[in-house]
C-alpha cells in the first residue's frame, strides 16, 4: 500500500492556542478520506498543513514524497505541483473573467495548452455561458464552481477540498459529487473536509472526526463507515467542543 | 519564467480593468508636486534649484509606496495570495512578475509626474529627457524591486499601510542617494557616471536579495 499522505504527531499552535494535537494520519494513494467535525475542530487547519500553506509546529508530514512546508525547495515545488487545493476562499481575481482566471492559474502551474484546459474545465462546471463574465459578477455558487475548476486546472494527483459543496445548488452539488467519484475512479487521492455526514459516507473510503484539534473517531475501512458509528463519533466531537 | 509572465499579465490586466492603482498613484504624486509648489517660497531661486531633484524623487517614492500597498491588497481579496503560494513554480518568478507589473505602472506615473514637475518648478527636463528617463527607469526598477518584497511582508501585518513605509524607507537610502545625485547632476550638466553606478548596484542587490527571499515571504 503506497501512502499519498502520512502524518505522525502533527501539531499546530497559534500562540497558546493548540489548533491541532497529535494527529496521526495515513491516506493510501487513490483513496478518499473524509475529515469531519464541528466548527473550530481544526479541519481547515489540517488541510492547510497538508497543502503546505502552513507549517506544522511539531510532528512529521509527508505528502507524496516530501513535507510540503519543510522539504528542500525543489521537493516542495514537486509536492505543490501534485496538489489541488480548494479552501474557504476562492483564490479568484474579481477583475478577471472566468476564463482569464483559469488561464492565469493554468499558466502559473505550467499547463501546456492552458486555453484548451480552461475551456474544458469551464464546460465541466457548466460555466461556458459565463466564461467571459468578470468573476466579481458571479453568484456564490458560480464562484465556488469556478474555484473548483481552478483547483483542478493542473490535473493534480492529490486533491484537498475544504467544504466544496458550500454555496452550490442541488444540481451543482450532485454534479460535483459525480466529479469527485470520477476523480476517485481515476485513482486520485482526495481529502474532503465536510460537515455533511451523508456525503462523506457516499464518497469516502475512510473518515476521521476531529474535535478540539484531536481525532476523536476513526473509520479506517468502508465497513467502519457505518452511519450510526459515524454519527456517534460526530456527536462525541460536538460534546468535546461544547 | 512563464509564471513571471503570467503574474505580469494578470496584474496589468486587472489594473487595466479597475485602474484604481495607477489613478491613486498618479493623483497622489501630482498632489505632492502641487503641495511642494505652494509650500516653497517663490523667491527660493538657486536654493530651490539645488533641491529640485530631491523633491521629484520624494513624489516618486510616495507614489511607489502607495502602489506597492495596493499591489498586494489585490492578492488579499479572496485570499489569492495563497493561490500564488501554491504555484509549483519557483516563487522568485512570482516575485519577478509582481515587481515587473509595479515597474510598468510606476514608470507611467513617473512620466506624468515629471511633466507636471517640470511645469510647476520651471525645470528644463526636455533637453535631457532621454537620459532622465534612464535615471527614472533605474530608480523605478529599484523601488519596484525592493518595494515588492516589503509589500509582501507588510501585507500580512495588521498595520500594513504604515508597516510598508516603515520597512521600506530606511532600505531605500542608497537608491535615493544615487537617483537624486544622478538627477541633480543631469540638471546641472555634470557627469552622472558615479551616481548611476550606485543606482545600478542598488538595483542589482535589491533584485537578487528579493528574488531569493520571496520564497520565505510567501510562507504563512
Amino acid at each position: 500500500m503506497t501512502l499519498a499522505i502520512a502524518a505522525r504527531g502533527l501539531e499546530k499552535r497559534f500562540g497558546r492556542v493548540h489548533a491541532l494535537r497529535g494527529i496521526d494520519l495515513e491516506v493510501p494513494r487513490g483513496t478518499t478520506l473524509a475529515v469531519l467535525g464541528p466548527n473550530g475542530a481544526g479541519k481547515s487547519t489540517l488541510l492547510r498543513l497538508l497543502a503546505g500553506l502552513s507549517r506544522a509546529s511539531a510532528g512529521s508530514l509527508l505528502v507524496g514524497e516530501a513535507d510540503p512546508a519543510r522539504a528542500r525547495a525543489s521537493d516542495r515545488r514537486r509536492v505543490r505541483a501534485a496538489i489541488g487545493y480548494l479552501g474557504h476562499a476562492t483564490f479568484l481575481y474579481p477583475d478577471l473573467t472566468a476564463r482569464e482566471n483559469l488561464l492565469f492559474a493554468a499558466r502559473l502551474h505550467g499547463v501546456a495548452d492552458a486555453r484548451a484546459r480552461a475551456d474544458a474545465l469551464l464546460a465541466q462546471q457548466g460555466l461556458e455561458g459565463a466564461a467571459d463574465r468578470l468573476a466579481r459578477s458571479f453568484s456564490r455558487g458560480m464562484a465556488q464552481r469556478l474555484a473548483i475548476a481552478r483547483s483542478l486546472v493542473h490535473d493534480p494527483a492529490i486533491v484537498l477540498l475544504d467544504e466544496p459543496f458550500t454555496g452550490l445548488d442541488p444540481a451543482a452539488g450532485a454534479a460535483l459529487e459525480l466529479e469527485l467519484r470520477r476523480m476517485h475512479q481515476e485513482g486520485r487521492t482526495l481529502v474532503l473536509v465536510t460537515h455533511e455526514l451523508g456525503r462523506a459516507r457516499g464518497l469516502a473510503d475512510a473518515a476521521i472526526v476531529l474535535a478540539r484539534g484531536r481525532v476523536v473517531h476513526r473509520a479506517a475501512t468502508l465497513a467502519e463507515l457505518d452511519p450510526l458509528a459515524l454519527e456517534a463519533g460526530f456527536r462525541r466531537g460536538l460534546e468535546r467542543t461544547a | 519564467m512563464s509564471a513571471a509572465l503570467a503574474v505580469l499579465w494578470k496584474d496589468l490586466l486587472s489594473e487595466w480593468r479597475s485602474r484604481d492603482r495607477v489613478i491613486s498613484m498618479l493623483l497622489f504624486s501630482l498632489l505632492v508636486v502641487v503641495v511642494l509648489h505652494f509650500a516653497l517660497p517663490p523667491d527660493a531661486g538657486s536654493t530651490l534649484r539645488a533641491g529640485t531633484a530631491g523633491l521629484l524623487w520624494v513624489a516618486y517614492v510616495f507614489a511607489a509606496v502607495l502602489g506597492m500597498n495596493r499591489s498586494f491588497a489585490l492578492e488579499l481579496e479572496n485570499e489569492a495570495l495563497s493561490g500564488l503560494a501554491l504555484a509549483p513554480a519557483d516563487r522568485g518568478y512570482v516575485y519577478l512578475g509582481k515587481a515587473a507589473a509595479s515597474f510598468v505602472l510606476l514608470a507611467a506615473v513617473q512620466a506624468a509626474t515629471a511633466f507636471a514637475f517640470a511645469l510647476a518648478f520651471d525645470v528644463a527636463l526636455l533637453p535631457v529627457a532621454a537620459r532622465f528617463a534612464g535615471i527614472a527607469a533605474l530608480g523605478g526598477l529599484g523601488l519596484s524591486a525592493i518595494g515588492t518584497l516589503f509589500a509582501a511582508v507588510a501585507v500580512r501585518t495588521r498595520q500594513r499601510e504604515v508597516m510598508l513605509p516603515l520597512l521600506l524607507l530606511p532600505v531605500l537610502v542608497p537608491l535615493l542617494l544615487g537617483a537624486v545625485r544622478a538627477t541633480a547632476a543631469l540638471l546641472d550638466g555634470d557627469g552622472i557616471g558615479a551616481p548611476l553606478r550606485l543606482l545600478a548596484v542598488s538595483d542589482a542587490i535589491y533584485l537578487i536579495v528579493s528574488f531569493v527571499l520571496f520564497d520565505f515571504v510567501l510562507d504563512e
